[in-house]
């Protein structure tokens, strides 16, 4: 009979192998990353199941971002467009494709994108791995087809095992391509703000900022002696985005008709998606031609210029600071409290975090 | 200048065909857990026996809206109400969806006689007119709602689904 002490030692050296093995087929199983947000951000979202996020996936998804060969030319990457510096746009009214041409709309500010569901100025691609292959085929962007993306990052050295490390496998496909990219944006979370930290108790503004605040979320009645500009129906919460679609008054006959071209529906002529004002004094030009160049600019849009039609949003058109007035009727000195307030939304933690830069720049 | 009045005749011309185009061409969509799914528009809906309510809007004063209870139109699709309304039917909600986005939403027994007294209704009318461009054509209204964050406009869908919790 063994004694206790042999039966024991035969126990540990299975276990020992057991883990041996163990470490050797879960060393290719790429390893789960969790998302880390405010609370008051809220869950509201949900990430693909046949698409866990994973630090390998991310990192290959971050080189993907920054490659160039996924243009036609070769020189133009998702960067080109989505600068890190600019809360990542590039600072363009349009921007230039592989094409050499014009992108029809201006580029958008990628920050918080999880919580999106519907990409682009009209919505028109659900969910970001489906989003994820229009800039790549659209001629005024990338200009080329998936297959060649992949024929061409097969040919090179590093892909083949960065995809094994995502995917368990030295394999590339398109569908790898687009999910490793959609993972690496939904890193992209802007909130450390000097609006966050007034939000966790960390910053206390200015004067002016606390009143451009006040004025952003406030719905203005003239009767009760309340000013505000009502941004915040629009652009409220504290992510400072709502996934909504308005009419804002550019125009009284758009050429660009944004969501209507999408749903073929009348109702929305002239709608575009409500952008994220997160960094938005790093993200000019502004609206989806880029039109204004300032926020000076935008103010004085909301404030004298709206532009009537069927379509225009009734909280910008019937909200007056004025009984029975026709304008949001600011003054000139509100206009600046509510630009102060918008330069609390700049974040330089997200905009100089490593983890979104260039990769192959260290 | 002779031009500017002409062009803003022209231009008052494409707001009215836009304000008619719209209320024309919208329906509303009733689908998820119903037996029938349901396309409305503001003709099919004038077909159903019509409701009206006398409430306080945003501006303080009172307002007749005219439409069908919504109620009505999720019985017509089938919707588990009344009797059946019970077991894991209670945990069914209706999510209300709008052109620009917008979402609010109700459990079943809120729109439930069996259940309330008050009347949410489906309008498509407010003191006899058509609802205007962007309010209409269809919005909830929900008269015990002190706050009119749920009298949701410009209504496309309507959907009703199971927590899954
Ligand atoms: C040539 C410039 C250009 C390039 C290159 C480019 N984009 Fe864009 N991006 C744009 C423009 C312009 C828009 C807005 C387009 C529209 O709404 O029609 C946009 C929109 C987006 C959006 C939508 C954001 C939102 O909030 O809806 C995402 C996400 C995005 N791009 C990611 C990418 C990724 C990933 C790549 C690389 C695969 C890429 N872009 C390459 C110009 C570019
Ligand atoms: C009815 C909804 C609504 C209201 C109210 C509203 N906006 Fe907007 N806002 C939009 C929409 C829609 C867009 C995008 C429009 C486009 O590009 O065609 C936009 C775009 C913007 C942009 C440009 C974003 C970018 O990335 O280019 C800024 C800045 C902005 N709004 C600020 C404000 C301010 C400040 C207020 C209050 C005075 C305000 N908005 C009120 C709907 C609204």
């Amino acid at each position: 009979m063994k004694s206790i002490w042999q039966r024991k030692y035969i126990l540990s050296t299975w276990a020992v192998i057991a883990v041996f093995i163990f470490a050797f087929v879960v060393q290719n199983e790429p390893e789960p990353y969790i998302i880390e947000y405010p609370a008051y951000f809220g869950g509201r979202f949900s990430i693909p199941k046949d698409n866990p996020t994973t630090q390998e996936g991310i990192a290959l998804g971050r080189m993907l971002f920054y490659e160039n060969k996924l243009s036609k030319n070769n020189a133009i990457s998702c960067a080109s467009c989505h600068q890190q510096k600019l809360a990542f746009t590039d600072g363009k009214t349009f921007s230039t494709g592989a094409d050499g041409l014009q992108t029809k709309r201006n580029a958008m500010s990628l920050s918080n994108l999880l919580w999106v569901r519907n990409f682009f100025w009209d919505g028109r691609a659900k969910g970001l791995e489906a989003q994820a292959v229009f800039p790549m085929i659209d001629s005024h962007e990338m200009n080329q087809s998936l297959d060649v993306t992949v024929e061409k990052l097969k040919e090179t050295e590093i892909y083949p095992q960065a995809f094994n490390k995502a995917f368990g496998s030295t394999e590339i496909t398109a569908n790898k391509i687009v999910k490793a990219i959609a993972q690496f944006e939904r890193t992209l979370i802007s909130a450390d703000s000097k609006y966050d930290q007034y939000l966790s108790g960390a910053y206390s503004p200015t004067e002016q900022e606390l009143r451009g605040m006040e004025l952003f979320m406030t719905v203005p009645q003239p009767q009760k002696n309340i000013r505000g500009a009502n941004c915040g129906h629009c652009h409220g919460t504290p992510k400072i985005f709502k996934e909504l679609f308005h009419n804002n008054g550019l125009d009284s006959n758009p050429t660009d008709i944004g969501r209507m071209e999408f749903t073929g529906q009348e109702i929305d002529r002239g709608r575009f998606r409500v952008a994220t004002l997160r960094n938005i004094a790093l993200t000019a030009p502004y609206m989806h031609d880029g039109r204004f160049k300032t926020l000076e600019e935008v103010l004085d849009h909301y404030n004298e210029h709206v532009q009537p039609s069927a379509t225009l949003s009734p909280f910008i058109s019937d909200v007056s600071n004025e009984i029975d007035g026709e304008s949001l009727a600011l003054t000139q000195d509100e206009k600046k409290d509510i630009i102060a307030f918008l330069h609390m939304l700049t974040d330089s933690t997200f905009i100089n975090n490593p983890k979104f830069s260039n990769p192959f720049k260290s | 200048m002779i031009a500017k009045p002409y062009l803003s005749f022209a231009s008052l011309i494409i707001l009215l065909l836009f304000a008619f185009n719209i209320s024309a061409q919208s329906t509303i969509t009733v689908v998820g857990e119903v037996l029938k799914p349901l396309t409305l528009s503001v003709s099919s809906l004038s077909k159903m026996k019509q409701e009206k309510v006398i409430v306080e809007d945003r501006d303080n004063k009172e307002h007749t809206f005219e439409g069908v209870p919504l109620y009505d139109i999720l019985d017509s699709a089938g919707v588990t109400l009344g009797g059946e309304l019970r077991g894991e039917n209670l945990v069914k909600y209706i999510l209300v969806q709008a052109v620009d986005g917008y979402e609010v939403l109700f459990s079943l027994p809120e729109i439930d006689p069996e259940f309330t007294n008050q009347t949410v209704l489906l309008a498509t009318k407010v003191d006899g007119k058509a609802l205007a461009n962007g309010e209409g054509p269809f919005r909830i209204i929900v008269p015990n709602d002190k706050k009119h964050a749920r009298w949701i406009r410009e209504i496309s869908t309507i959907k009703i689904l199971f927590s899954m919790e």
